[in-house]
């Protein structure tokens, strides 16, 4: 294993070294022709890095799915801007009542589903319920809230039996997602939605295309053609990318800037995102991070600016809410590097010797348990990594929470309440987060829903329920002939309305 | 012969019988299931249990193996549970890729392991015939991912020659370009398999140089290389069929290497993906056919020996 992964750095080492030879005098500055005007028959590629196992938007979880389908091809009555706020879709306006308990859209006129089908208020009012009333269908509990769903015209009306603050929201990710009532399109391999894009051909193992949908009921698709491309690798990213074979590559590693940068054909934009790289405890009674002083020990043993720094991009995060969702606030004072207060911290808890396991999926960068089994090891703590592909992970850390320390990078924004599931794999339980979070949700008023939400993040974080490595940041490598590419949390939506390339 | 033939037939299929049960028992062995994983982190147990009932994965395991092994008597194959796709259609979708890059590697592996394993037996003791020989040894060793990678830098990214990735969207309507793609993983898998084979002629030319009926031919007036092309190659010609039939299975594993490394869309990959879905039913049934194939291969090999080698059809 060893001979492997050292011949494996050696050829990275050597190819990088080629790379910048091969470079030279080909100077920064980027092309000038790119600014030609934009191309409406223009293909674009972009590369991503996983792959959908099948296209089913109704059971198939993952973000995979949700990057490429939501907003480019289905739809929902509301959705959301990579900024998080939630706008206008399939409905042109809605109105929430002052009790929270009823809110009405206004369903748009003339919209149809790519195989030419109306949309019709009943194919809401049927999705929305189906969705509702089918557990296998993923996230069917965000609407448990709901008490009835009509429609009279084109006004769609959602009764509530007890207010809730995080509707709108649920109702602009798979929760919402409007179907053709009845539809026999097969979802697994096919898709029919309202989005302004089609589903043109799926290759499985290589690419998905989407083409612009030619009678979208809103503005067309700026692009004629959008290919996705698999590619797992980074350096085959990195190759395709100065091969010319693709025009933007995301999920990128920030390390590669100088290279990807080097033809004067790419620039990497960095953006925010609700990534959180988050090192879960095991704080399940009899283990040893069941005691808080541990849990506290680990957190400000690690260097967290210094991975940071060793990652290449993204942000310190000290609590479970990132910038980009409400309730955040700068946290870092609870848990400040501080390895001697760790020792100490450690010494009181009598585990001055301890040793703990890592489970960590094997698609992850081997630099995060690097630096955390030697900021661990000053400290007295011996950490023994252990890499598994992620069904393993969903097998052992997820379902059957054996594990010590787990280290899962979670990409979903809004998703606090996971911490206030004593359920999940975290195994938190704290009854007072709980209460805060069930009165988040039943808060009528925007801005007193966030502050119960900080209020009940900064318990967690005090807690030291779990660590936050880091808030990630979205890296797109984009042509410098692409426009408006979304750059902000782009592993979780990839919305390509404003796409345009030019042929510069 | 015809008993030879039969016997071995019947081998073969034993031999899938038993490679049958050990790809489904084997498989059984991995942690967590495809239910689950579509399901997700914020799946529901409920959600889970109402998955893995549709699929089947509620049944017992000898059920499971039953229904899978009849499938295959009726000619099924067996389908995805992630996306309902058919093993075969995929089998037959991605070979477009495999089996090309296979027999381009493999005709690569051949056209320079042959002559250069020849000259290098006999110019044995010379210079060139050192180098040539230290340089196969060096060649073999190399890891072929190192390899890829060090061609697509060269090839790909300095020279601007060949594409570094990825496979023709028109696939073979555009053959040029496919055949372009394939050029760098082939070239990839044929040196390094390559350089093995190059050692077995190496070794096999010499043993010939060395017989009898060599050395009496050159007695007889004809020269050193003419009595060994004449008289000595056939032999050898043997044993790199031989090499050759056990390579096809070097060349299967190369492919789940180089297709990763070169994003191609072939079986390779597509077996990685499936096993990384846990998508078991397709994983069984790919493997079962490639190990199907490697056993053909064989069987064809041993019988292909005997219609050559005379002496080995008198043996029981």
């Amino acid at each position: 294993m060893f001979r492997r992964t050292s011949l494996a750095a050696a050829a990275v080492l050597a190819a990088g070294a080629l790379l910048l030879s091969a470079c030279t005098g080909g100077g920064a500055a980027p092309d000038p022709t790119a600014t030609t005007a934009p191309d409406p028959d223009a293909s674009a590629v972009i590369r991503l890095v996983l792959e959908p196992g099948n296209l089913d938007i109704r059971e198939t979880a993952g973000a995979a799915l949700d990057q490429i389908l939501v907003d480019n091809i289905y739809q929902g009555l509301v959705s959301r801007t990579p900024e998080q706020d939630i706008v206008p879709a399939l409905a042109s306006d809605w109105e929430v009542s002052d009790d929270g308990l009823t809110y009405t859209f206004t369903l748009r006129e003339g919209v149809t589903f790519h195989d030419g089908q109306e949309l019709t208020a009943q194919d809401v009012v049927w999705s929305l319920q189906t969705r509702k009333d089918t557990p296998e269908w993923s996230d069917s509990a965000r609407l448990a809230n709901v008490s009835s769903i009509t429609a009279d015209g084109q006004e769609i009306t959602l009764t509530l039996t007890e207010p809730d603050s995080s509707l709108l929201w649920n109702l602009t990710g798979r929760a919402g997602l409007i179907l053709k009532e009845g539809d026999t399109v097969d979802y697994q391999t096919k898709a029919n939605g309202t989005g302004p894009f089609t589903l043109s051909s799926w290759k499985q193992g290589d690419s998905i295309t989407f083409d612009r949908y030619e009678d979208y009921w809103g503005e067309p698709a700026k692009i004629a053609e959008v290919v996705f491309d698999y590619i797992p690798d980074n350096q085959a990213a990195l190759n395709a990318a100065l091969a010319g074979e693709v025009d933007a590559v995301t999920g990128f590693d920030a390390n590669l800037k100088e290279q990807v940068e080097a033809t004067g054909d790419f620039e990497l934009v960095l953006g925010a995102s609700t990534d959180k790289g988050t090192l879960a405890f095991n704080q399940a009674p009899g283990s040893p991070l069941a005691d808080k002083r541990i849990r506290q020990a680990i957190r400000q043993a690690i260097d967290h600016d210094a991975l940071v720094e060793a990652l290449g991009s993204g942000q310190t995060l000290y609590g479970p809410i990132p910038e980009l969702d409400p309730g955040y606030e700068d946290l870092s004072d609870v848990a400040p590097y501080d390895p001697d207060a760790a020792k100490a911290l450690l010494a009181e808890a009598g585990a001055e010797d301890l040793t703990l396991q890592l489970t960590i999926p094997s698609f992850y960068s081997t630099t995060i348990p690097q630096i955390l089994v030697s900021d661990l090891n000053e400290v007295g703590i011996t950490l023994e990594v252990n890499s598994v592909d992620f069904p393993t992970w969903i097998n052992d850390v997820y379902v059957n929470k054996d594990y010590d320390l787990s280290f899962v990078l979670h990409t979903e924004a809004h998703d606090f309440e996971n911490w206030a599931n004593p359920d999940y794999y975290f195994t938190y339980d704290n009854p007072q987060v709980q209460d805060l979070f069930a009165q988040s949700l039943a808060a009528t008023d925007e801005a007193e829903a966030a502050d119960l939400l900080a209020q009940a993040a900064k318990i967690v974080s005090e807690d030291a329920a779990g660590d936050w490595l880091y808030n990630g940041a979205s890296v797109v490598a984009v042509g410098t002939n692409l426009t408006g590419l979304p750059s902000i949390n782009v592993n979780e939506r990839l919305n390509l309305a404003e796409l345009t390339k030019s042929n510069g | 012969m015809i008993k030879y033939t039969l016997t071995r037939a019947a081998l073969l299929l034993l031999g899938l019988l038993v490679a049958s049960v050990l790809i489904f028992l084997s498989l059984r062995v991995l942690p967590g299931d495809i239910a689950q994983l579509i399901a997700g982190t914020n799946g529901t147990p409920e959600q889970v249990a109402a998955i893995r009932e549709r699929l089947g994965l509620d049944q017992p395991l000898p059920l499971q193996y039953l229904e899978w092994i009849g499938g295959i008597f009726r000619g099924d194959l067996g389908t995805s549970l992630l996306n309902g796709s058919g093993v075969a259609a995929e089998l037959a979708q991605k070979a477009q890729v495999t089996v090309p890059l296979g027999l381009m590697a493999l005709t690569i592996a051949v056209l320079f392991a042959v002559p250069l394993g020849v000259l290098s037996a006999m110019r044995r003791g010379h210079g060139d015939g050192t180098f040539l020989s230290i340089g196969a040894q060096t060649l073999a060793a190399v890891p072929v991912v190192w390899a890829g990678m060090m061609l697509v830098v060269v090839f790909a990214v300095w020279l601007g020659w060949l594409p570094a990735q990825g496979f023709p969207r028109s696939g073979w309507n555009d053959p040029a370009a496919a055949i372009r793609s394939l050029l760098l993983p082939a070239l990839t898998i044929g040196i390094v398999e390559g350089a093995m084979l190059m050692r077995f002629v190496r070794s096999a030319t010499m043993q010939a140089i060395g017989q009898d009926y060599v050395r009496t031919a050159a007695a007889k007036g004809l020269t050193r290389t003419t009595a060994l092309i004449r008289h000595g190659l056939p032999n050898v010609a043997l044993s790199v069929i031989t090499v050759l039939g056990l390579q096809v299975a070097g060349i299967i594993v190369g492919a789940v290497v180089i297709e990763q490394l070169f994003s191609l869309p072939g079986i390779g990959r597509m077996l990685v993906a499936d096993v990384s879905a846990r998508d078991l039913p397709k994983v069984q049934g790919e493997l079962l056919v490639l190990t199907g194939f490697v056993l053909v291969v064989g069987f064809a090999v041993d019988l292909l020996h005997r219609v050559i080698d005379p002496r080995q059809r008198e043996a029981p």
